[in-house]
């Protein structure tokens, strides 16, 4: 298009002069005008062909300049999003320049790529995510106390079980803590050096050592430490296992091996010295009565009363062994004795100390000596006093228990089974850990010289240990102490609530013991209660009986010990005959047999019965 | 009002452009700033570039030979 406010329209010279206005503006980049005239003269019109093809030249490579410009903009707008993170920026593939074009697909091909790579890493990291967590409830459930330690001792992750240990929570632990902080300062010094003799090489420390760690409330446990590096790191895991616990039981054991000596001890120089008071009482007795001088006499009597009080000692360090024999074991009512023992006990302990006696509704029975009751219950009772002296509470409590085995795990000398607890506690001045430890020695006392003999809880331990029994002390000074006795029992709790009717029964019994006074005696009982009884007096006649009666005889009971044929010989023959014949084998002392039942003559008439019963309300 | 004021003239396009776009990414997001250049082609440029990435002339004012555009980033 040609300028229409051309002044030169025809000349030459306007010409011309249109010709270099056109030409400044496609130097300015504006490709819009062209000139539309012609001109006869060829040089001219050549030109202005000339010109006009520069304008459209000029503008195909301003327009290419122009994409060119704009696909980069637009490119690099896209990778600085995507270096932003915005993924959702996507270049152009659109250009007419082939360059432009493949950089937008190159663009987009490596945000693909990039994104996989990110979902690729993603997955990676929940996959770890999931191994540290599976490793962390690992840790957490591992029923040890587990710490990990960072190279400034810093605590960076603390299980379940540590919190537990310390009594401080994960919150206050993790990365705030260092592990200096769970340690007896005593074992610091050794610990601390370890720890970084340990990131040296970790042979340089020792992998597992004892250790004393403290808790928050300031208790010191004793515990075994094991610590590893964990690798690639300079990192520590440590697990920490209370061995408090294993330490007391080996003290214990300890403890009563040591008193297992000494009672061993006791009882050789008790015997020793019994035969010599022998002696030496007899020949006194012997003496005092030959002589007649009353001055004379007086001595000798002196003698005796001393040679009295040694044996009553020697007594007493007899019933530490254990060797003592015992006397009247009997039935007891616990609940009717104590209630009326706790009598001399209030006079005992006099005004100033409360009485309190804890019984339960249900009424005990033990079989035991009713002195060594006495003994037990006197003894506690006088320390107790003497443990309060401005006055204070005692209280005497009893009843039924069960040790299951996992009480057994942590005290190793307590069997599980039935025991009945006789608990005797005060308010008094307790005692400290020292003397806890030397409490059953005999010997020991903290009692001022000449007001005891330090054989009064020896000989309440000697006697619990002859029924198989334990005794456990706690003791907080300033606090008061107690004893609790536990008795075992090998009784099922029945003898309170026996219905003597349900011991009847019509059976026919056969009874075989050589001995008559015991035979007479379980025959009487046995018709008394219903049943029929056939004696026989030795095997062979129990054979006899047996063979001729073998459809009637219900049940057989025969001595263990007798002359000829033994109690298990003739079993095994009754049992040729009648293999599902039912049998109880009875004894003077406590037997027992893998196929058979077992009696012991002394037990109580009703046990006897009961028993009996039991075996023949059995099917089969 | 505009935040700022980019003055291209003199430059000769797609300068103008290339200049805007290796600048514009320290500008906020939201911000209005003004656009000026003399190059015959720059207008047609601006309005291509803006509609590329997706940003919005508010207008468009010539005066003595110039454009001046403004646009919200």
């Amino acid at each position: 298009m040609s300028s229409p406010d051309c002044e030169y329209r025809d000349s030459l010279s306007e010409i011309l002069h249109l010709c270099s206005d056109i030409l400044i503006k496609i130097a300015q980049g504006d490709t819009t005008q062209k000139i539309e005239i012609t001109s006869d003269n060829p040089d001219i019109q050549r030109l202005i062909n000339c010109i006009n093809k520069l304008s459209q030249e000029v503008e195909v490579m301003i327009n290419l300049t122009h994409e060119l410009a704009i696909g980069i903009c637009e490119h690099f707008d896209v990778l600085r999003r995507l270096y932003l993170g915005d993924f959702s920026a996507t270049a152009s593939e659109e250009s007419s320049i082939e360059v432009v074009k493949m950089l937008g697909q190159l663009i987009n091909k490596q945000k693909e790529r990039f994104l996989d790579y990110i979902a690729e890493i993603k997955k990676q990291q929940e996959e770890i995510e999931k191994l540290y967590d599976q490793q962390r409830v690992t840790l957490s459930s591992v029923g040890v106390a587990i710490l990990v330690s960072e190279e400034d001792m810093t605590v960076e992750f603390c299980n379940e079980e540590f919190e537990r240990l310390t009594g401080y929570s994960k919150e206050e632990i993790e990365g705030k803590m260092k592990w200096t902080a769970f340690f007896s300062e005593k074992m610091l010094d050794r610990m601390i050096e370890y720890h970084k003799l340990r990131r040296i090489d970790p042979s340089l420390a020792p992998r597992q050592y004892e250790t004393l760690l403290k808790d928050r409330y300031g208790n010191i446990k004793e515990v075994l430490l094991s610590v590893a590096m964990i690798p690639y790191t300079k990192k520590s895991i440590a697990s920490v296992v209370d061995i408090s616990e294993r330490k007391r039981i080996q003290e214990q054991l300890i403890h009563s091996q040591k008193m297992e000596s000494l009672g061993f001890l006791s009882e050789r120089v008790a015997h020793e010295y019994n035969n010599i008071l022998t002696a030496v009482l007899g020949f006194a007795t012997l003496l005092n009565a030959k002589i007649e001088d009353q001055s004379l006499k007086n001595y000798v009597q002196k003698v005796i009363d001393a040679a009295e009080r040694a044996k009553d000692l020697s007594k007493k360090l007899l019933i530490f062994g254990r060797k003592e024999e015992l006397g009247e074991i009997k039935e007891v009512n616990l609940n009717k004795y104590l209630m009326d023992f706790s009598e001399f006990i209030k006079a005992v302990i006099g005004k100033d100390i409360e009485f309190v006696l804890d019984l339960p509704e249900e009424e005990i029975f033990y079989r035991i000596d009713p002195s060594h009751l006495e003994v037990i219950l006197m003894n506690l009772a006088t320390n107790a006093r003497d443990a309060m002296p401005e006055g204070g509470k005692l209280t005497v409590g009893l009843k039924k228990i069960s040790i299951d085995i996992e009480y057994s795990y942590t005290h190793p000398l307590v069997k599980p089974g039935s025991y009945i607890l006789l608990c005797i506690s005060d308010t008094g001045v307790g005692m400290d850990e020292k003397i806890k430890q030397k409490l059953f020695e005999p010997f020991f006392t903290t009692k001022p010289k000449g007001k005891g003999t330090g054989l009064g809880l020896s000989t309440v331990y000697g006697i619990v240990k002859q029924y198989e029994g334990h005794i456990h002390v706690y003791s907080e000074v300033n606090k008061g102490t107690t004893f609790k006795i536990y008795l075992p029992t090998t009784d099922t709790g029945k003898k309170t609530s026996i219905d003597k009717e349900s011991l009847k029964g019509n059976e026919t019994v056969l009874l075989v013991d050589d001995d008559e006074q015991p035979r007479q005696f379980f025959a009487s009982i046995l018709r008394e209660f219903g049943y029929t009884v056939l004696e026989a007096c030795d095997g062979q006649e129990a054979l006899r009986i047996f063979n001729e009666n073998k459809d009637s005889i219900a049940l057989c009971i025969v001595d263990l010990v007798m002359p000829i044929l033994s109690g298990l010989e003739v079993v095994k023959r009754i049992r040729q005959i009648k293999p599902n014949q039912k049998l109880i084998i009875m004894s003077g002392y406590p037997v027992s047999f893998k196929d058979m039942v077992s009696l012991e003559k002394n037990l109580s008439v009703e046990e006897i019965l009961y028993k009996i019963r039991e075996v023949l309300n059995k099917e089969g | 009002m505009a935040d700022r004021t980019l003055d291209f003239s003199g430059l000769k396009c797609p300068l103008p452009i290339l200049k805007l776009s290796a600048v514009y990414p320290e500008f906020k997001s939201g911000e209005i700033i003004e656009v000026i250049a003399d190059c015959p082609t720059f207008e047609r440029d601006i309005k291509t570039w803006c509609q590329k990435l997706g940003k919005t002339i508010l207008n468009i004012e010539k005066y003595n030979n110039k454009v001046k555009v403004t646009i919200r980033i």
